[in-house]
């Protein structure tokens, strides 16, 4: 009986040492992952950095300016071209052109019905 | 036979083999009988076996502690010394927009232990053949020492790291390194300075970061996590800097001047949009300041001391405004030249008549001038000069700063001139501050490189002088734009007001006339000032077409004209399609300035 329970004992033993013994291992291995991961980001970041200054080295504004006299043929901003948002004149109202031409033919509401009957296109304002 | 599967240490127990050959599953019965059986008098001779195991155990770790304790060479030198050899990080500067100003790169450097070389002189000859600008006299020397780790080469580009990687030399190897790179290059150069190999600030806003002991990786002995440096905004506006540079750089050919400088400070707040002085440098590949050849790269803006000349009127006429002794209807004689004892000042736009004060100020006149600072009187002239800040070293963020160069002997006569810009030395970026606080509702701000709150701002100001007399000043500088020597700078639809400056260079002791200095100071919009011009030129040339005319106002009072031109739609300043309706409240109670372009009319 003893004997039995004492072999069940270092089985139990052996089987548990295994174990942590693996479960060392699988740690060691993900704390590895951590590390690389830790370096790759690092090396990400780095290249990050270099973008960014690289990107502002390209667009510094006398890079920019140099490169816009000599393939745009654009003028530089005056300040007439300068306008607040409301001071830009209302668009005019909507003419009814053709059907002023009709009026004064003297075809108008006989001939053509009127836009708010047919369902037309309504004018904006 | 002999293969006894029973262990020494129970030899003689019942569980004796037989002499033929045992099965396999009995002999392993009879091992796991003696390994697990648990009679006491098999326990002596196991606890005695486990001590002896146990004590060689301990010996062992004995030993090779002693060995430890012996060995005179610490473990990991080699990390210590790259640590504190290798370039710290810094934090980043960006602009008042958050564009990059400046920024860490991580680049490798080449290092070598030179007691782990085998061949030292082939070691040499191998790596200065791939780094051809390394000096193989000095490196042998160096690699000759008793150190444990010297630099080969700093900041080598990836292909030469790879090809001395594939030298394949022991004890030479990489450690990864910040290098500090300006992407925009001479752009603001003087404001954000520059850093040694070791990443170490020697001017400019650099330096500013280290004073403040936020970067300095190896005093405390440890290394800065880059990740933990938070970026540093400062107050400056890359676009309008850069616009800055590019019409001081045009105005610099144009009028064939020797250097040019100029700045844009915010009023209200103290801040400093974009500061530039010309010739400048690469902070990429810093100067050499201590050479002679670079002497003329300095920021002129606060390093540099020069008599201001007429933009110290706006002072002294302020002074008088503040003090009580004149009121914008006073009239001043200006008839004739001003003799004090055997000096005699002129006018340069002589006009032989009595004076308004707006005409004093928009004609320029020394003589008015001058009579105004002499009823002030010497003390009062110090004192109002002591307070406006331009007869100390002012001190702002950058390290870079300049006292300025008062008389010692101040007599009335040093009151006269001094009134209308000579005789005393001041950095221009305290003429900046003064008028900044002249023409702001009279705060005196500090001027600052980062970026500052109005209420900030407010909070660490002081009134140097009335509501009234900033009012008055603008009023003076708007009908100096619309019919003075402004009206170059004068941009429809910012309602600008300006003052132009004149100084006569002093060349072998003596006041020169053809080789001047000349200053222009622009607000804009006259009203409500919100940013304050500044631009310089050091002796500028007559162009074709000036009547051979050098003074401020066709130099650099037309480089003001095209900055603000440029500058204020940058700064999101729409020009305003008419004008202010009262501009000037405060006078329009006591009468003055309706319409600041009728002064000066004759």
């Amino acid at each position: 009986m003893w004997r039995i329970l004492h072999i069940l004992a270092i089985a139990a033993v052996i089987f548990s040492a295994a174990y942590v013994y693996s479960v060392k291992y699988q740690a060691i291995y993900a704390s590895e992952q951590v590390v690389k991961t830790r370096h790759a980001i690092a090396k990400e970041r780095d290249a990050i950095n270099v973008l960014r200054a690289e990107y502002a080295h390209l667009i510094r504004p006398d890079r920019l300016q140099a490169l816009a006299d000599k393939l745009l043929d654009t003028q530089p901003l005056a300040l007439n071209q300068i306008v607040k948002a409301g001071d830009l004149p209302l668009p005019a109202a909507k003419v009814d052109s053709i059907g002023r031409k009709l009026e004064a033919l003297g075809l108008g509401q006989s001939a053509t019905p009127s836009a708010g009957v047919t369902g037309a296109t309504p004018a904006l304002r | 036979m002999s293969e006894s599967p029973e262990p020494r240490l129970l030899s003689g127990s019942a569980a004796t083999p037989p002499p033929s050959r045992p099965s396999l599953l009995l002999r392993l019965k009879a091992f796991l009988g003696v390994l697990v059986s648990t009679r006491l008098d098999k326990s002596g001779g196991r606890i005695r076996q486990l001590a002896l195991i146990l004590c060689l155990a301990y010996a062992g770790i004995g030993a090779k502690l002693v060995k430890l304790g012996l060995s005179s060479e610490p473990p990991q030198t080699l990390k210590v010394a790259a640590d504190q050899a290798a370039s710290g990080a810094r934090p980043d500067l960006l602009d008042r927009n958050g564009q990059v100003l400046a920024t860490d790169v991580r680049t490798l450097s080449v290092f070598a232990e030179p007691r782990r070389i085998i061949d030292k002189d082939e070691a040499v000859e191998l790596i200065t053949a791939v780094l051809p600008d390394v000096d193989a006299k000095e490196l042998r020397e160096r690699l000759s020492s008793k150190k444990g780790f010297v630099w080969v080469k700093r900041q080598v580009t990836p292909k030469e790291q790879q090809e001395i990687f594939h030298l394949g030399l022991p004890g030479v190897g990489f450690v990864p390194e910040n290098k500090r790179v300006y992407p925009n290059g001479p752009i603001g150069a003087h404001v954000i300075g520059f850093v040694d190999k070791d990443n170490i600030g020697i001017a400019g806003m650099e330096k500013y970061l280290d004073q403040q002991s936020l970067t300095d990786p190896h005093v405390a002995g440890f290394t800065v996590d880059p990740d933990s440096l938070k970026p540093v905004r400062l107050s400056l506006d890359l676009k309008a800097t850069h616009a800055l540079r590019d019409e001081l750089e045009a105005g610099l050919e144009k009028y064939q001047a020797k250097a040019g400088a100029g700045a844009i400070i915010d009023v209200n707040t103290g801040e400093i949009i974009a500061l530039e002085s010309l010739p400048d440098y690469d902070p990429n590949d810093p100067p050499d300041m201590t050479k002679e050849s670079s002497k003329d790269k300095i920021n002129r803006v606060n390093v540099g001391v020069y008599e201001m000349g007429s933009t110290f009127k706006a002072i002294s006429i302020s002074m008088a405004l503040d003090s009580g002794k004149v009121n914008l209807g006073s009239r001043i004689d200006a008839r004739d030249s001003l003799r004090y004892g055997r000096f005699t000042i002129h006018d340069f736009h002589a006009t032989h008549r009595v004076l308004t004060v707006p005409e004093v100020f928009t004609h320029s006149s020394n003589i008015g001038t001058a009579r105004m600072a002499l009823m002030v009187g010497v003390q009062g002239h110090q004192a109002f000069l002591r307070k406006m800040g331009q007869l100390d070293r002012l001190r702002t963020e950058l390290p870079e700063s300049a006292e300025p160069l008062v008389p010692k002997r101040w007599t009335e006569l040093n009151t006269m001139t001094i009134a209308f810009g000579q005789g005393l030395n001041v950095a221009p970026i305290q003429a900046l501050m003064a008028v900044a606080a002249l023409v702001n509702g009279g705060h005196m701000i500090v001027p600052t490189f980062l970026t500052r709150s109005e209420a900030d701002a407010m909070a660490s100001s002081h009134r140097v002088v009335s509501e009234q007399t900033s009012e008055s000043m603008r009023y003076l500088m708007r009908s100096n734009a619309t019919h003075g020597s402004a009206s170059f700078a004068n941009i429809e639809g910012y309602y600008v007001g300006g003052k132009t400056g004149t100084a006569d260079k002093i060349i072998h002791g003596h006041y020169s006339q053809d080789k001047v200095f000349t200053t222009f100071m622009a607000i804009t919009p006259a009203d409500k000032p919100k940013y304050l011009y500044m631009v310089l030129y050091d002796q500028p040339q007559a162009v074709a077409g000036d009547g051979g005319y050098h003074t401020a106002a066709h130099n650099a009072g037309r480089v003001a004209g095209l900055l603000i031109r440029r500058v204020q739609p940058l700064e999101g300043v729409p020009p305003a399609s008419q004008f202010p309706t009262q501009p000037f409240p405060l006078l329009a109670k006591l009468g003055y300035g309706f319409d600041a372009d009728k002064v000066g009319k004759e």
